[in-house]
């Protein structure tokens, strides 16, 4: 009867206890896909205070960010940027200099403006679901929130441009978690979107998740790059082999130190990541399981750390950095949640063959997070270099941007 | 009147006055948001306990969550009728202060006469859907998660609901994969159950 139909969805959460209210649940919804958190998390954990940590969507002043606890290598300088942009992450720069900022659940996406001296922030468009995706291409602004995709042409000179609505030819799939974008035109002009897992663990709902894709400006020309992608959020082309490397988040649950986020190199059009089945590209997953579930899939560069949460990633290519950072790929970890112990609230470098051999972890601006007492006061989210060569990294717990420069 | 009654909230409001001091805060601060409480007790309660069906009472939760929604339905994110124009143009600073205030009111749980089949349920159906875990094992609360124990069993439920239905726009994606397709007994039975845990 139903209940037995029922049984290998109710067999796939993990639930120990509670099979009664969970048979319920199902009985309530026939088509329910799965349900983004409480799947994949073991009765071991049942006891767990693990949480996401909460936002901050205040204004906070220059004066009580502690920018002196910042730790660079020597030589390099961090000095607060720009503040006054709460929940503020991607960054993309405009033709003329002016700095577009993405949020989350804050729903704004901010113009900074530099005079030299100074910045000061606007906000261009604001109650959007998560406009997380910020792209700038031609005199025109790209703004990507889980539901909406809109194009602001000349907002650099026209602040009042009123934004073109392009949302029916993305053609976005309708879950909405770990669905807000990261997005970045290539150098083939296309504009790249990942499209996360609406989960923490599970089998996908519709094949439309867990992919990265490109489509040309205006919506047209979709392509399926690559599959099996949890929930990527950065990334940069290498400087000399013009491929994508993408960052992406493992999943929770399932121990302080398994799986590793993960960075990847797209060696060629198609290649499977291995989610749901297969983490790291090595190790197969204890809730959805397969026959040789990490066959084909396609290991990544470099291990990132457990629940760090890898965000943006930017090749260095400028010429203020000492030679040795050219080419080098900058990575922003905003720092864990689901683990005991605190790992990332950093920037680390990743250095590695343009094939992506050899890769090392490195790093490189720490000083977010107190081991000692396991607290933190940032969360790095995203890098962009400046055409002088500084690196901005954008603060997404303080609504800040910082500058690191280098000088002898 | 409303003076006196403000006066009354706030002076066992050590946290209140803590804030008050901590935030360089003049008297001229401290009025500024003294119409803002009045405004608020006519729907949550002079003491941030509401007594009005569907209101949520704001006493006792966590600062944040409190100062997370409140800029949340500033911003338009969180679209509630009721409120529509009450926070315009409201400083961050000012939101912080309100969320500090209502975060130091003790709880006083409004709910009536207990059934025990349906607590029962409804404790069961908490925990193995591991609402402790982001809400802690009491379901006080904790940072940008609400309180649970001791809030309004109307408005534990109306919330729930929203969830459920996708309707939370502005609030947390997770919530509304936590709650995907439980029935609404189901959801009835826990906030039957959340709204007589001891504050």
């Amino acid at each position: 009867m139903k209940l037995f139909a029922l049984r290998p969805l109710v067999a796939r959460l993990s639930w120990a206890a509670g099979l009664s209210c969970t048979v319920a649940a199902f009985a309530q919804a026939p088509a329910a896909p799965a349900p983004a958190w409480k799947q994949g998390m073991p009765a071991a954990m049942a006891n767990s205070t693990l949480a996401p940590l909460a936002g901050k969507l205040t204004v906070t002043p220059a004066a009580d960010i502690p920018i002196d606890k910042i730790k660079l290598p020597p030589g390099f300088k961090a000095e607060i940027w720009a503040t006054g942009l709460p929940g503020g992450r991607a960054m993309a720069r405009g033709d003329d200099g002016k700095i577009y900022v993405g949020t989350r659940g804050l729903g704004r996406v901010y113009e900074v403006s530099d005079n030299g001296s100074q910045r000061s922030v606007r906000t261009v468009i604001d109650k959007l679901n998560q406009p997380a995706g910020v792209a700038f291409r031609q005199g025109s602004l790209y703004v990507m929130a889980i539901d909406k995709v809109l194009r602001f042409d000349g907002i650099e000179k026209n602040p009042a441009a009123a934004p073109v609505d392009m949302t029916a030819a993305f053609k976005l799939p309708s879950e909405p978690h770990h669905n807000w974008k990261y997005i970045a035109f290539g150098p083939d002009g296309k504009l790249y979107v990942p499209f996360g897992a609406p989960c923490n663990i599970c089998e996908l709902p519709t094949q439309e998740y867990a992919q990265i894709r490109s489509y040309n400006p205006d919506g047209s020309g979709m392509q399926v790059l690559a599959t099996g992608v949890r929930n990527s959020v950065g990334f940069d082309w290498h400087p000399v082999t013009k491929e994508l490397w993408f960052s992406n988040h493992g999943r929770d649950w399932q121990g302080d130190d398994s799986p590793n986020d993960t960075m990847h190199r797209l060696s060629r059009t198609g290649i499977n990541a291995g989610f749901p089945y297969c983490h790291e590209g090595r190790l197969p997953d204890t809730d959805v399981k397969k026959a040789n579930a990490c066959q084909g899939v396609e290991p990544p560069v470099a291990m990132m750390g457990p629940h760090a949460a890898t965000m943006g990633v930017t090749f260095y290519t400028g010429g203020m950095f000492p030679a040795e950072y050219r080419n080098v790929l900058f990575n922003a970890r905003k720092g864990s949640w689901n683990r005991t112990r605190k790992i990332g609230y950093d920037v680390v470098m990743v250095k590695a063959g343009a094939d992506g051999s050899n890769a090392r972890v490195e790093p490189f601006m720490t000083g977010f997070m107190d081991e000692a007492t396991q607290t933190f006061w940032g969360r790095p989210a995203y890098l962009m270099q400046m055409p002088d060569g500084a690196l901005l990294v954008s603060d997404e717990q303080l609504g800040a941007i910082y500058r690191i420069s280098y000088a002898r | 009147m409303r003076r006196s009654g403000l006066l009354q909230w706030c002076a066992p409001g050590l946290g209140a006055a803590l804030l008050w001091l901590a935030t360089g805060a003049t008297g001229a601060f401290a009025q500024s948001i003294a119409p803002r409480l009045a405004q608020c007790a006519a729907c949550h309660g002079a003491d941030g306990n509401s007594q009005i069906k569907d209101f949520p009472s704001l006493a006792g939760q966590p600062r944040v969550f409190l100062e997370n929604q409140l800029v949340m339905i500033r911003e338009g994110m969180r679209d509630i009728p009721a409120m529509k124009g009450s926070l315009d143009g409201v400083s961050d600073a000012d939101i912080t202060a309100l969320a500090q205030h209502y975060a130091s009111l003790p709880v006083k749980s409004t709910s009536g006469p207990q059934n025990t089949a349906w607590l029962e349920r409804g404790r069961q159906l908490a925990s193995d859907m591991r609402c402790g875990i982001c809400h802690l094992p009491n379901y006080q609360g904790r940072e940008q998660m609400p309180r649970l124990a001791g809030q309004r069993e109307d408005y534990l439920l109306h919330s729930m609901r929203q969830f459920r239905s996708n309707q939370a726009v502005g609030r947390d994606t997770l919530m509304a994969a936590a709650l995907y397709g439980v029935s609404d007994q189901d959801l009835q039975a826990m906030a039957h159950f959340l709204a007589r845990t001891p504050p």
